[in-house]
């Protein structure tokens, strides 16, 4: 059985269509990338996975694990292990970093029949998995994203990620903003990440990403539609020909 | 027509208690008094109480919301020194009930005198400063808290103290009124802390004039916490006065109540004196009401005022603050900021900046955002497995953190966060 199965999704935002039939499957294991030119539908696809308000699906199926996604509010999803990694994370003033990581993980376990993890435990885990995404001390006492660089901000999803370990990670344009050496950074902490038992799905306008984090699938998503589906390599060939040589040629 | 709405609107209750009972008020026979008394009474008279045609009370129908007769209130039978949410944090403790100071722990550096028992022998800094503010034609319900003064207490610090204030009204019925003053005088160089708390009221009106003495150098950080209820009337009218170099730090934190309302007048009377006034409103029915005047009356003053309110169901917060900067105050640096989130299609927030300014060379900014929640942060944290209420309960919290952040050290954050996020849980169920 496929982890995630998109089944001729059709997806509308304030009264536009946007999505208008997208089929893709991922099985457990596989990282795929979806890549499109600007207002391909890229983001409405990820905020759609993860539950936003606002992004109605008109037709069509989502399944996660068999169980129909759509019916599911967004931290229901992420209970049962999806997570949305942010073209944008949100700045949030007044909330300590390390206080909504605890929160949002404790969440997490509340809701999946858990015990919850002590202060204490929490921290330990939280410094365990920013060492090696070089987030410091600082980082977690300061107030989510606030003042965070582009870089910092990207970090902390992936550091998310590392915590809440999810089966289904969606990464929507982590790369956009990210200097070579913070691209190395957050690719090795996606790639740490890679299991038999995860799927990725990573959405991205430049193929730059891809050279670090290698996909299994690249889909080509334009007008709302998958337009060329293939391997690590039509990445390659898109970064050659641009997407409008093979938008026409589909 | 209008004359006769007027008077129908603000009986003259208080100009008959005055008239009938002036000569059993307490310090009756002190010419310095009664003069003063007589003087508040005047100046009240001028507008009577107050209504929505009086324009510094146009979001806050008082008028209205007072029953057409009132009865003093009397000494509470029995006499309860427990309660008041600062209790955890040393300091003296003076307990008020139904305007009688009826507790006192006291404490070194710090002189208590009960206004009860004012007499020939009131020392000479209670009849120096009593009634010198809070009593003025503009703060005509501070005027009338001095005329028919009934309790209070005077309160003077000359070493680094912390005094909890608390007040309870426990009168159990809508007919009664306390008047009640407070001063208190903070001598030069003298670091105050005050802690004030006004536990629930049974609907009792509850009316204080409270008088802040910031001498030379003097620092007092003053966090309120106003917790009535649903039924409580309550109306502070706080003036301060604040002398050269001296500094006054206030957190005020409304819950509401049927009408709760905080008419502040700082006095930033010499150069180098400062003031910092945050209010913060949570509710979610009645009427939350804080309006402040800062007086930038000499050079070389500085004040900066914040205001956040969160507001749910069909509650109701008011912000006023004027910022007056006198002729010659030059180099006076004032900014005033008004935030508040609308938490369903019927709560409301009244905002409303004024400045007055008659000297060059200032800086005034003031700002204002109304709103409702982020939708961005909201989906954020429960794409991170937040539940819903949960995650407009920790923006809430995060909205207002930085209005409490500083005051009163680490435990009295702590109590006031914990008040909030109790009120928080009643907001969230307002939350449609």
């Amino acid at each position: 059985m496929n982890m995630l199965e998109i089944d001729d999704l059709h997806v509308t935002v304030d009264g536009k269509e946007i999505l208008k039939g997208i089929t893709l499957s991922i099985p457990a294991g596989e990282v795929h990338a979806v890549m499109g030119p600007n207002g391909s539908g890229k983001s409405t696809l990820s905020y759609t996975l993860a539950g936003r308000a606002g992004y109605e699906v008109t037709s069509g199926h989502v399944y996660y694990n068999g169980e129909d996604l759509t019916a599911l509010a967004p931290e229901e999803r992420a209970a049962k292990g999806v997570f949305l990694a942010l073209q944008y994370p949100v700045e949030i003033p007044g909330v300590v970093t390390l206080t909504f990581l605890k929160t949002a993980l404790n969440a997490q376990r509340r809701a999946r029949g858990e015990p919850e993890l002590d202060a204490l435990r929490t921290l330990k885990l939280v410094r365990e998995k920013a060492a090696a995404l070089k987030i410091g001390e600082d980082m977690l006492r300061r107030p989510l994203n606030a003042g965070f660089s582009g870089g910092e901000k990207k970090r902390m999803e992936i550091l998310q990620m590392a915590l809440f370990e999810p089966k289904l990670a969606v990464l929507d344009e982590t790369d956009s903003g990210l200097d070579i050496d913070a691209l190395k950074l957050v690719a090795e902490g996606v790639n740490a990440l890679r299991s038999p038992a995860r799927a990725m799905l990573v959405i991205t306008h430049y193929q730059r990403l891809l050279s670090y984090i290698v996909p299994d699938r690249v889909h080509v998503l334009a007008g709302g539609r998958i337009v060329k589906s293939g391997g690590a390599d039509l990445a390659l060939e898109l970064e050659k020909s641009g997407y409008e040589g093979v938008v026409e040629a589909a | 027509m209008t004359a006769l709405a007027f008077k129908l609107d603000s009986p003259d209750i208080f100009g008959d208690d005055f008239a009938r009972h002036r000569g059993e008020l307490p310090g009756a026979g002190l010419a310095w008094l009664e003069a003063r008394r007589r003087a508040a009474m005047d100046a009240f008279l001028k507008t009577g109480i107050p209504n929505r045609r009086v324009e510094a009370w146009k979001y806050t129908d008082l008028a209205n919301a007072l029953a057409s007769e009132l009865a003093p209130a009397v000494r509470a039978a029995r006499q309860d020194s427990e309660g008041g949410i600062f209790a955890s944090v040393p300091g003296a403790r003076l307990h008020l009930v139904n305007g009688f100071l009826e507790h006192v722990t006291e404490a070194a550096g710090l002189e208590a005198v009960d206004l009860v028992e004012l007499d020939s022998d009131t020392p000479e800094w209670v009849s120096a400063n009593l009634g010198m503010t809070a009593a003025g034609r503009n703060q005509p319900m501070g005027a009338v808290s001095l005329a028919l003064m009934r309790g209070g207490v005077a309160v003077r610090v000359h070493e680094d103290q912390t005094l909890h204030l608390s007040f309870a009204n426990p009168a159990d019925d809508g007919e009664t009124v306390s008047h009640a003053r407070i001063l208190i005088v903070v001598e030069d160089g003298v670091s105050f802390r005050l802690l004030e708390s006004h536990g629930a009221s049974s609907g009792a009106f509850a009316n204080i004039g409270m008088e802040l003495v910031l001498k030379r150098g003097a620092k007092l950080e003053h966090v309120r916490v106003q917790e009535g209820g649903p039924n409580a009337l309550h109306v502070t009218t706080l003036g301060a006065q604040i002398a050269r170099d001296a500094e006054y730090r206030a957190l005020y934190v409304a819950m509401g109540g049927r009408l709760a309302r905080l008419d502040a007048e700082v006095t930033l009377g010499a150069p180098g004196a400062r003031a910092t006034l945050h209010n913060v409103a949570a509710l979610n029915a009645g009427i939350a009401d804080t309006t402040t005047v800062m007086d930038h009356a000499a050079s070389n003053t500085t004040s900066r005022q914040l205001f956040k309110s969160v507001v749910g169901g069909r509650g109701r917060a008011v912000n006023q603050g004027r910022v007056a900067v006198r002729a010659g105050a030059v180099k006076s640096d004032s900014h005033q900021l008004f935030k508040a989130i609308l938490l369903s299609p019927t709560a409301e927030a009244d905002a409303k900046p004024e400045l007055e300014i008659f000297a060059d060379d200032v800086i005034c900014g003031h700002g204002t955002a109304i709103g409702a929640l982020d939708e961005d942060a909201l989906f954020y944290l429960r794409a991170r497995g937040i539940p819903e209420h949960e995650a407009k309960g920790v923006l809430i919290r995060a909205f207002l953190e930085d209005a409490i952040e500083g005051f009163g050290g680490d435990v009295v954050h702590d109590v006031i966060a914990h008040r909030l996020d109790a009120a928080l849980v009643t907001l969230g169920e307002a939350v449609p």
